[in-house]
């Protein structure tokens, strides 16, 4: 994962202490659980306008308009501004358009989802990835782990870029299936790293001492005692990784590197600085994209604060 | 090495050594992967700028056979992994006759101080408002404001680029707004007006990048801070009533920190790729813009010489990681042998 | 510790690679003039202009400052204008060419230009046996031997007939000419590694009337020489900008925020929108048109290649009914907002062409701004496709069609944008193709690796039809999938309306510039083209180049036509000797 922003480490999630995890079995008043805190709600919240916003969006505004040309109106300002010719805004394009007439608030009612469906696959599958092999070599050790361990040093060392300019140049038409994979693709050594370090910690704790002694199977151990243990830490990495992929995804959409004849975020900024926005003024055209995705940052962040708190007993009531 | 058993270090070395070879391989394949070729591609430019090239069939085959692409590829991997050895990486298709050594090193020195700096200040940053963020003694009007001030970790950097440029180069004029120094104006070397010049020109750049991704840090340092928050020397800390301040450096930061040093470390490969529009937008003439360019025009030489030293400076940086990790948390072994 | 030691490393090696350079005098803003360049060099100490490197540079301000050509071609006059050379004439037969240099021509240094130089670059090229030297095939194809007649007249021993020959490489027809070197200075140096830059030793030198003060890769600074030979040769006064310099700059957001703030004088192609915003700026600002389209024509002007081997645009009926779909007008409105013109040939609209074009459009072989669709639908259906629904079908296939496009510029995709639209418009289910800059020029376009590819593959006539039209002749057939020679004929246009057609160009071939035998044979030719549509012109190209009037004026403007204001090219010598102080 390069591109303009070191990507979200999984490691900055903080690892959960493995007693803490089970806390929440055994209560009887099903509202009083902590995935039920303020910040998971808002943050869940935001999510899921924003992805409604582009399901629900298509019944009541053409977002076929994203890519379709209004010649009649180019540089379009939202409703209520005035452009640089003076020319007012129309609720035609009640957000405006862009250099080609493409109307923004269709823009922003496919690009939002697109991009946050690109984060969403890439962390899935990076993750995933992840877990599995991890897990395997951080329990397993000896050649498996170095092998693990060498083709994920490959890959993080391997410049991306290079990757992305000729994939860009092989693959006639970049889709966001594509684009997700592509980052997955350099996503996955970090999740591997990190979580094969929390296994190996994870290794040497009692309870897997003691389901070892008892005879458990490997495979049981891995994933029967260890991975339960894990999991309010893999929501959160998962969330980061998701946010990381998402930068990831702009960063690259930004170099022009990004989906064609589809709107995403990255890819409406990359038009917007390679047609004199900012001189224009034309705020909208870059502005809303950026609005949208500091909402859709936001969002993810309060994902992971309120995970925190479910990992974290202690933040509880902390503010 | 006292706590690294010599057949874990050969081990490991054996890795890194492995990783440099798989990944000098991938970066000799995939350029080659994409169509057409740095020569056709170089004469087409030639066709773009001055209508059409008469006889462009014999210049193709003539620099084919200069940088040995008209051989097989089995024979360009040979002499390519040749030159690795000697870290020979021949003339730059797109500048011959220049050593792609050279280009390299033109480069290099702005990265370095550029991003490096950066990249340092960042991570300082960072760490520091992501530990105040969680040490109870901070102000609450601060731990409401830092969470806001991670809002600019959403924006792209390019689009940071654009805006301190447009506003502090053009607008209010207070930064220049290219290059990495005066050019014609200063003479390079160790005097003032040089290393002003440079810091001026820096300054922009090096807070574009600042501004997108010192998030990232203090969501990390955050992180660690709350883990150590538990841990039993914090309250063994505390009842011994240590002042706030000391319990917080001594005893909260330097044990939070470790972990982020060793994810600094796996950045460290990003840094050069990373902040390609940054170098791009403000005309600076770093390693970025170097293998940006080089991968658009298939500069086979200057790619490879380039992602070479990226490999080698990140598996590197992972060598250490992984060598030191024993160190820094008790509970490893190193190679994961118990 | 550690940081020391980063710190100690970093200077050390700022002050290995970064060689000093002589710090330049304070010279004043209005006696400066600041050329807008939009690339970045790679080697800034390369000016070998034989070389990759040095040939990338020479936009710096090298070949515009420092290195004079022999004759500059005036696009607007159609003639030929004297330079370093003061004639060229060739014999009856075509085949030896006599070159006249001007009398009292000096290099910086101070040594004599003379026709001892202009013999040994020649015989540097013909001796690079790599052929990789610019030029170096072109002259190996052409110069038998090459031969002082006395100091200020050289004589060319061509291998066969070229009437084209210093049109072609020594008067600035597109972009380049071959720059003479001086001999005193690359004797016995390796032209294939030679750098020619030497800060302490003053390299690079040319005759021109300016010399470097500092290279750096995104800066170009270049002074005045006063001792300049034009002035007491009598040729020219010495150029009003005390100073010239070359500044990269980025984005087109950069560019208007520069030519605003009249931080540069003149600046590359921009938008329309970026256009009336500088204007709204900076009232002082000016391009070469006063109002739509503003800009000026470049040599290339765009067009659609189609791939005559592809089913069922192997079939010229086809061809013919996407032609008739084009609506150029609505190309100029909607991809250039009225920047432009629609092509009515495969040639740029210039004054010196317009005998070839309003005879091909007598002739009835022009193309119409506007589209027929109707006509179009008519010749596709006899065909034997019917429309089904939205699109034609055909056994139950659909029609489609692939559009190459290089995705380096938005004017390209724009256009193709719009084709896509009329082509899905009227049945046809379109698609764009885009691809990066080396896929379009080093594989898919000579390759014919397309069904239609968007670009300007017939660019090269600026004052005579032969070097456009020679570009679909047969000679230059190659399998699709092997390149093209020349990136010529891409299309693979082979028929016996195709080997006609390559008859009638090569006897226009044959024929000296100007003679008037040539108008019928290009109707002739062109009703081979109009017969089998293997290409559809579109638009003119267009350059919307904004200078600032500010602290110079009387730049090249349709009014004031001295000549082209293509300020990055070879002929910018006659800019800079034209501009003048506002003050």
């Amino acid at each position: 994962m390069t591109t303009s922003q070191p990507p979200v480490d999984v490691a900055a999630v903080p690892p959960a202490p493995p007693e803490d995890a089970p806390r929440t079995m055994g209560r009887f008043n099903i509202w009083d659980t902590p995935w039920f805190n303020a910040r998971l709600m808002t943050g869940v919240g935001i999510i899921t306008a924003i992805l409604l916003m582009g399901v629900v969006g298509q019944f009541f505004w053409d977002v076929g308009m994203a890519t379709e040309r209004d010649r009649t109106a180019r540089f379009a300002p939202p409703v209520g501004f005035t452009n640089f010719r003076g020319e007012p805004g129309s609720w035609a394009h009640p957000l405006g358009t862009n250099n080609l007439g493409h109307d923004m608030l269709a823009v922003a009612l496919v690009g939002a989802p697109n991009t946050f469906l690109i984060g969403f696959i890439a962390a899935t599958i990076g993750l995933g990835v992840g877990i599995v092999l991890g897990f395997t070599g951080g329990f397993l050790g000896g050649w498996i782990d170095d092998f693990i361990r060498l083709i994920s040093d490959v890959t993080l060392t391997i410049p991306a870029l290079m990757v992305l300019i000729v994939l860009n140049s092989v693959l006639d038409r970049i889709s966001i299936t594509t684009m997700a994979l592509i980052i997955a693709a350099f996503a996955w050594p970090r999740a591997t790293r990190q979580i094969r370090s929390q296994v190996l910690t994870m290794r040497e704790s009692g309870y897997v001492q003691m389901a070892r002694l008892s005879g458990a199977s490997t495979f049981g151990i891995m994933f029967k005692e260890m991975l339960p243990n894990l999991i309010p830490y893999l929501f959160a990495s998962f969330i980061a990784g998701a946010t990381g992929a998402i930068l990831a995804a702009v960063g690259l959409e930004t170099l022009g590197l990004g989906p064609q004849n589809v709107p995403t975020l990255g890819g409406t900024i990359y038009d917007a600085y390679r047609g004199s926005a900012l001189s224009a003024n034309f705020w909208w055209w870059w502005g809303i994209p950026t609005v949208l995705l500091a909402v859709m940052f936001v969002g993810l962040l309060l994902v992971n604060l309120g995970l925190d708190e479910i990992a974290n007993p202690r933040l509880r009531g902390r503010k | 090495m006292g706590k690294i058993p010599r057949s874990y270090l050969l081990r490991r070395l054996g890795i890194f050594f492995l990783t440099i070879w798989f990944a000098a391989t991938i970066i000799f394949i995939i350029p080659r992967l994409a169509p057409g070729d740095p020569i056709s591609a170089m004469v087409g430019d030639m066709t773009q700028a001055g209508g059409d090239v008469e006889n462009s069939q014999a210049i193709i085959e003539g620099w084919r056979a200069r940088f040995g692409l008209d051989k097989s590829l089995p024979e360009q991997y040979v002499r390519y992994l040749g030159n690795l050895l000697t870290l020979d990486f021949g003339y730059s298709i797109n500048a011959f006759p220049t050593p792609v050594g050279e280009v390299i090193a033109r480069a290099l020195p702005w990265t370095l101080s550029l991003l490096l700096l950066a990249m340092v200040l960042t991570f300082a940053i960072g760490n520091f408002l992501g530990a105040i963020l969680m040490w109870r003694y901070t102000p609450r009007l601060v731990k409401m404001f830092i969470p806001v001030t991670m809002v600019f970790t959403s924006i792209p950097s390019v689009l940071a680029a654009l805006f301190l440029l447009y506003n502090f180069a053009y607008v209010l004029g207070w930064f220049p707004d290219a290059n990495a120094y005066n050019v014609g104006e200063v003479v390079p070397g160790f005097n003032l007006a040089f290393i002003g010049s440079v810091i001026r020109h820096g300054t922009l750049p090096a807070l574009a990048i600042i501004l997108v991704s010192f998030g990232y840090w203090t969501l990390g340092m955050r992180g660690m801070m709350i883990t150590v928050e538990g841990e039993d020397y914090m309250q063994l800390a505390r009842a011994k009533g240590l002042a706030p301040f000391y319990v917080l450096y001594r005893y909260m930061i330097r044990n939070a920190i470790l972990p982020q040093v060793t994810a600094f470390a796996i950045t460290l490969g990003t840094l050069v790729s990373g902040q390609v529009l940054v170098e791009y937008v403000f005309q600076y003439p770093g390693m970025g813009k170097v293998i940006y360019e080089a991968i658009l025009a298939q500069d086979f030489p200057v790619i490879q010489g380039a992602s070479f030293f990226l490999i080698t400076m990140t598996a590197l940086a992972v060598l250490l990681v992984d060598l030191l990790y024993p160190y820094i948390d008790p509970r490893i072994s190193a190679g994961g042998e118990s | 510790m550690k940081v020391k030691a980063i710190f100690s490393v970093l200077v050390v090696a700022l002050l290995a690679v970064v060689s000093t350079v002589a710090l330049a005098q304070d010279v004043p803003r209005e006696e400066t003039l600041i050329f807008d360049f939009d690339r970045t060099v790679t080697d800034p100490e390369n000016y070998n202009p034989f070389t990759p490197a040095g040939n990338t540079n020479r936009g710096n301000g090298a070949h515009q400052a420092m290195w004079e050509p022999l004759f500059i071609l005036n696009y607007e006059t159609g003639e030929i204008d004297p330079w370093l050379g003061t004639a060229m004439e060739s014999n009856e037969g075509l085949d030896v060419w006599t070159l006249s240099i001007r009398e009292g021509v000096a290099w910086s240094d101070g040594e004599a230009f003379n026709a001892e130089d202009v013999v040994f670059t020649i015989e540097m090229l013909l001796g690079d046996e790599t052929a990789t030297l610019s030029n170096a095939a072109d002259m190996q194809q052409w110069v038998e031997s090459v031969e002082a007649v006395d100091d200020l007249t050289v004589q060319f021993n061509l291998t066969g007939p070229n009437p084209r020959f210093q049109v072609d490489f020594f008067a600035v027809r597109v972009v380049n000419s071959i720059l003479i070197m001086p001999e005193h200075i690359w004797a016995g140096e390796d032209p294939l590694t030679y750098t020619f830059f030497d800060a302490e030793a003053g390299l690079p030198i040319g005759t021109g009337p300016y010399t470097l003060t500092s290279s750096d890769s995104t800066r170009f600074m270049w002074d005045r020489n006063d001792d300049w030979w034009g002035v007491a040769a009598g040729f020219e006064d010495l150029p009003a900008p005390s100073r010239l310099i070359w500044e990269s700059v980025a984005t087109e957001d950069s560019r208007v925020q520069l030519i605003s703030n009249d931080e540069i004088d003149v600046a590359n192609s921009v938008s329309l929108v970026a256009f009336e915003i500088i204007q709204a700026n900076n009232p002082n600002v000016i391009a070469w048109e006063n109002d739509l389209p503003y800009s000026w024509a470049d040599p290339c002007p765009r067009q659609l290649d189609i791939n005559t081997t592809i089913a069922p645009w192997d079939n010229a009926n086809m061809r013919e009914a996407l032609s008739l779909i084009v609506d150029r007008e609505e190309i100029v409105e909607f991809a250039y907002e009225g920047t432009t013109q629609p092509s009515s040939t495969m040639f740029v609209q210039y004054g010196s062409m317009s005998p070839f074009i309003d005879a091909v459009v007598e002739a009835g072989y022009g193309e119409t701004p506007t589209a027929d669709v109707e006509a179009a639908q008519a010749l596709i259906e006899a065909e034997g496709w019917t429309l089904n629904g939205d699109f034609y079908e055909k056994d139950g296939e659909t029609l489609t069609l692939n559009v190459l496009v290089n995705n380096a510029s938005t004017e390209y995709t724009n256009t193709v944008d719009v084709l896509v639209e009329q082509f899905v418009d009227a049945g046809i289910d379109a698609a764009a193709r885009p691809v990066d800059n080396s896929t379009f020029w080093g594989a898919a376009a000579p390759t014919g690796d397309y069904e239609v590819a968007y670009g300007w593959l017939s660019c090269s006539s600026v004052n005579e039809p032969w070097a456009s039209m020679n570009r679909y002749t047969t000679n230059f057939l190659a399998p699709v999938g092997e390149p093209a020679p020349g990136i010529n004929n891409t299309g693979r246009w082979d028929s016996e309306a195709a080997e006609a057609y390559t008859a009638v160009v090569e006897e226009i071939g044959t024929l000296p510039l100007g003679d008037p035998a040539i108008v019928d044979l290009v109707v002739e030719a062109y009703s081979y083209i109009d017969a089998e549509t293997p290409i559809i012109p579109l638009v003119q190209a267009t350059k919307l180049l904004p200078y600032s009037t500010t602290f110079w004026t009387n730049w090249p403007t349709a009014e004031n036509n001295f000549n082209h204001p293509a300020f990055w090219w070879n002929s910018a010598h006659q800019i800079i000797h034209n501009v003048e102080p506002a003050s």
